[in-house]
């Protein structure tokens, strides 16, 4: 009796071991914490899709590891941003849209909002009455996205303390990143979520159109309540699916070492499973998705993977149990391209032409997130580059490594486009108007918000490669990812980290690409031969006899100061590689020899993306009109084609 | 076979091939348009990039990424230079409103006209087509609304439908039907601009009118012709994309051949529309019109009286009593 009693304690354990083992928030090889956990949030949820409204009970419990009293607590509630007068809706319209978005038919019935109906401070009692409004950037007293509450009694350093709130969401029409569409709903910034006490205060933005968001890390514990047709996935794992047998289901997840919780739901929704083998043991992709995007299926799949490989290999491993990616349904592109810890949206439709790699371009940028902003959390209100732009010049970098550089983003009907240059072309429509340290919910509008922040830190660091090296730039993003991952680093730590690795003092460069507007710009300004004896009036020109003078002057046109290479040519083969340190505004270079030359190009590699104009890159003594030919043929048709269009009308 | 033995697509066909010059000469003055306006974006590419290495990425290849580069460059600004790409376009269409008689001419008598009589037909119909291009805005304005309001039904439907196939199928629809809609306001004017040729008609208002009973008494048999010649556009113009698109990057005189093969099958194809429609217009229109002639003849010419001969007296009847 006893043995068997044993026995069954064992097998009891084992089990518990086995499913607890399961349900763990890691990977097999990783065991937590992983970060300073200052938030442990435990969310009771209950979805009514035909109101689209979510009511709560949150309970959070707030680790005070500040070294200092606190009395005052900020804490968000975005999804009050989609309301008329609130500061995001002001911005969004100032500039005209927001991503896929016209706010010129924003009804009353998109609108969004997050109601607390009650606030409990545990051992302090209802706190309701205290909670009061604040708007830290803009003093819009219309702007609801933050609220304070003072407590009767500060929490000394190292103590707790519990909040109990409650809590009903309602979410608009999909619009930045959250919402529903149809039966579809993206919950994303849907709770009331704490501030950050960094730096030796409160940092507790309002939601802007232009930026993003920045959290504590802690632990997640989640339960919703919806209707049990509903597939739903979400940040972290699944613990626990109870049928409560009145139609509904509770569906509980658990996430550790994350700072952002955010779920999805939808009946339609198709589960496709599938496993990476990363170097910290196996990792479930979740890829939620229709049955009508089935020709989507595996590219999805296998651009997680082969992200989750480059990554792995490159930067650092990803450490958590699961990443889930969410494929939204046609209609709700605003609920696409977006990132939550380990949970991610991508873009596909219907039917993509093979050769156009826009579920790659969408799903690795927002792999590349779960690093750059989901474990090296940084501040995306102040400074969206250091996820933003890193992550884009890490995704310039894996797409390449897919597709090749001049074709990463498509390849089809003969024409190709790579995502380097996307990013560079991105970046030289505002070259000159905001720099990189300046807060990014500053900066002067929404597309140049995205110009600086994705396009030119990518440019930016891609130009960087021509200094310290591709290598040494990529050590350097380990290190500052294997250094800085569950914390969150400034600006500083970045550059630091960087010139660290490259055992280079790079202030010259940050100071000009991170603190300033300088536009670089250089051209071969002059390449000509001339013989040495124009003198001589029997000259006779002979080639491989006469000996020429070869002047070249190359010419920085812009403010930017940078080392460039340039590669002159000669008619008999000869090759002179030159490297001039851009210090003054231009350089000479003489050469005497049996050859005229042939040919001057600076950055023959492309490798100063920073560079505003490569049209003036290089000269050529003999004409080149291959290209010129072929924009006038193709431009020759165009006009035809138009030409007889419009006669078919006549 | 003899023409009057085939189909108006085939007869038109016959006649677009015997009369050959004239789409040949479209050809050329649509080239020419297209040169003209591809010029001036073409000098400036070539002060950009002919003595510049930046164009080996448009030639080995076709990189979108120096081709937005040549747009953006304040030194270069492209696409300022479109300007004369539609500039052309627009003469084109009016050289097409102007010698659309000429052509109409020609196919109606079936015969090589000289340079003379070819311009003096199309100056003799010039004002009268400019008219009907003007008149026409209507129609395709209307087709254009209905277009506008079932693309928008079909949004609305595909955007509450859980499967994306709905909204695209829907609006693949709405946009048949509004080709179709359109096709059918060509044809329409198109046999207006054939009886005004074949009837010298002057009054444009009563030439439509009458276009619009001939086209919709026969509407079946001609949109059919119609249909069937602009499947053959369309089917051209996607095949020589595809094969184009397929050409060696570096092979540019096979790629402008192709591209200028794609060019004058469209405007073949819109030819042979007018072919086939003077055509058709010829044997039945017009053979309808005498036809009625005769008929109209018959009815109001009343029948030729006989002389009636002469009463018969009868007997005399006798005196009556007194």
């Amino acid at each position: 009796m006893k043995r068997q009693l044993v026995l069954r304690l064992c097998l009891t354990l084992l089990l518990w071991s086995v499913a607890a083992a399961a349900q763990s928030p890691f990977a097999p090889e990783v065991k937590g914490p992983l970060s300073q956990r200052v938030v442990a949030y435990q969310i009771d949820a209950n979805y009514d899709p035909p109101t689209h409204t979510v009511t709560a009970t949150e309970t959070l419990t707030y680790h005070n590891l500040t070294g200092q009293a606190l009395d005052t607590f900020p804490f968000h509630l975005y999804l009050n941003a989609f309301q008329p007068k609130a500061t995001w809706i002001h911005e969004a319209h100032r500039d005209g849209n927001f991503r896929t978005s016209s706010l010129a038919n924003w009804k009353p019935e998109d609108y969004g909002a997050n109601d607390v109906s009650s606030f409990e401070v545990v051992g302090m009692g209802d706190l309701t009455k205290q909670m009061k409004f604040i708007s830290p950037d803009d003093g819009n007293p219309d702007d609801k996205t933050v609220f304070q509450v003072k407590l009767p009694r500060p929490v000394a350093p190292g103590q707790d303390v519990v909040f109990k709130i409650k809590f009903k969401a309602t979410f608009p029409e999909v619009i930045a990143r959250t919402g529903y569409k149809r039966t579809f709903l993206l919950a994303g910034q849907w709770f009331p979520k704490v501030g950050v006490f960094w730096h030796g205060q409160w940092n507790c933005h309002q939601f802007h159109a232009l930026t993003e968001f920045f959290a504590d890390f802690g632990t997640f514990d989640v339960k919703v309540t919806l209707p049990k047709d509903y597939v739903i996935g979400a940040t972290g794992v699944q613990v626990a699916d109870q049928d409560n047998g009145n139609g509904t289901k509770t569906v509980a997840f658990h996430a550790e070492d994350v700072h952002d919780f955010a779920w999805t739901a939808d009946p339609n929704f198709k589960v496709i499973n599938s496993t990476f083998d990363g170097s910290v043991g196996q990792v479930k992709i979740r890829l939620l998705s229709y049955d009508s995007h089935e020709r989507s299926w595996q590219p999805y799949i296998t651009c997680v993977r082969d992200s989750m490989k480059r990554f792995d290999d490159w930067y650092g491993p990803y450490p958590y149990a699961q990443i889930t990616v969410v494929d939204p349904p046609h209609g709700a592109g605003e609920a696409g391209g977006m990132e939550y810890p380990t949970f991610i949206t991508g873009d596909s439709g219907w039917y993509i032409p093979k050769g156009v790699h826009l579920i790659d371009l969408v799903t690795e940028h927002e792999f590349g997130h779960q690093y750059w902003y989901g474990m090296v959390a940084t501040n995306e209100f102040e400074n969206a580059w250091m996820d933003e732009g890193i992550n884009s010049y890490t995704e310039v970098k894996v797409l390449d490594s897919f597709y090749g550089a001049d074709a990463s983003i498509m390849n089809w009907m003969g024409a190709q486009f790579g995502e380097r240059e996307a990013q560079r072309q991105g970046y030289l429509s505002a070259a000159d108007i905001d720099p990189l340290y300046r807060h990014s919910y500053q900066d002067m509008s929404m597309s140049d918000y995205g110009a600086i922040s994705y396009g030119k830190t990518a440019t930016m660091l891609i130009s960087l490669e021509a200094i310290i090296g591709e290598q040494t730039l990529r050590n350097a993003l380990h290190t500052y990812f294997m250094r800085y991952r569950f914390t969150h680093p400034t600006q500083e730590d970045f550059m630091r980290t960087v010139n660290e690795v490259s055992g280079r003092d790079l202030s010259w460069y940050w100071n000009q690409a991170m603190f300033g507007t300088q536009v670089l710009d250089y051209e071969v300004l002059r390449a000509d031969s001339n013989p040495v004896n124009w003198f001589d009036d029997n000259l006779k020109e002979k080639k491989g006899e006469t000996e020429y003078e070869t002047q070249v002057i190359l010419h920085r046109k812009g403010d930017f100061i940078f080392p460039v290479e340039a590669v002159v040519k000669f008619d008999n083969g000869d090759i002179a590689y030159e490297h001039w340190d851009g210090k003054d505004r231009w350089v000479r270079y003489v050469y005497r020899k049996k050859a005229q030359v042939d040919s001057v190009q600076i950055d023959p590699q492309y490798r100063v993306t920073l560079d505003n104009d490569y049209l003036n890159n290089s000269r050529t003594t003999a004409s080149q009109y291959a290209a010129v030919n072929k924009v006038g043929a193709y431009w020759m048709f165009l006009t035809q084609f138009l030409a007889q269009m419009l006669s078919w009308l006549a | 076979m003899a023409d009057d033995q085939k189909g108006p697509v085939a007869a038109g066909f016959a006649l677009l091939w015997r009369r050959q010059s004239v789409l040949w000469w479209v050809f050329v003055v649509n080239a020419l348009c297209g040169a003209l306006g591809a010029g001036p974006a073409t000098i400036r590419t070539a002060r950009a990039l002919s003595h510049s290495l930046a164009g080996q990425k448009l030639t080995n290849g076709f990189d979108m990424g120096i081709f937005i580069e040549l747009m953006r460059v304040p030194s270069v600004d492209l696409m300022r230079y479109s300007t004369s790409s539609y500039l052309f376009a627009f003469l084109f269409v009016l050289f097409m409103v102007l010698v659309t008689g000429g052509i109409l001419e020609t196919y109606r008598q079936d015969r090589r006209l000289d340079t003379g009589d070819f311009f003096a037909a199309s100056g003799a119909f010039f004002w009268r087509f400019v008219r009907l291009m003007l008149l026409s805005i209507i129609p395709f304005a209307i087709v254009g609304m209905i277009y506008q309001g079932l693309s928008k039904q079909a949004d609305h439907i595909g955007d509450r439908a859980i499967a994306d196939q709905v909204g695209i199928f829907l609006s693949l629809a709405a946009f048949i039907i509004f080709l179709l809609l359109a096709l059918w306001v060509r044809l329409w004017f198109d046999i207006a601009h054939v009886r005004a040729v074949a009837r010298n008609e002057r009054g444009m208002w009563r030439n439509l009118w009458a276009s619009w009973r001939i086209t919709w008494h026969d509407s079946r048999h001609l949109f059919r012709i119609y249909f069937c010649i602009s499947l053959v556009a369309w089917v051209t113009l996607v095949i020589g994309l595809v094969i184009w698109a397929h050409v060696p990057p570096t092979a540019l005189p096979l790629s402008f051949f192709l591209l200028e093969l794609i060019v004058f099958a469209q405007l073949m194809t819109r030819l042979w529309l007018l072919a086939s429609a003077t055509t058709w217009y010829q044997r039945h229109a017009e053979m309808a019109s005498v036809e009625a002639v005769i008929v109209e003849v018959v009815e109001t010419t009343p029948p030729p009286v006989q002389d009636l001969p002469p009463a018969d007296p009868g007997p005399e009847l006798p005196p009556a009593e007194a």
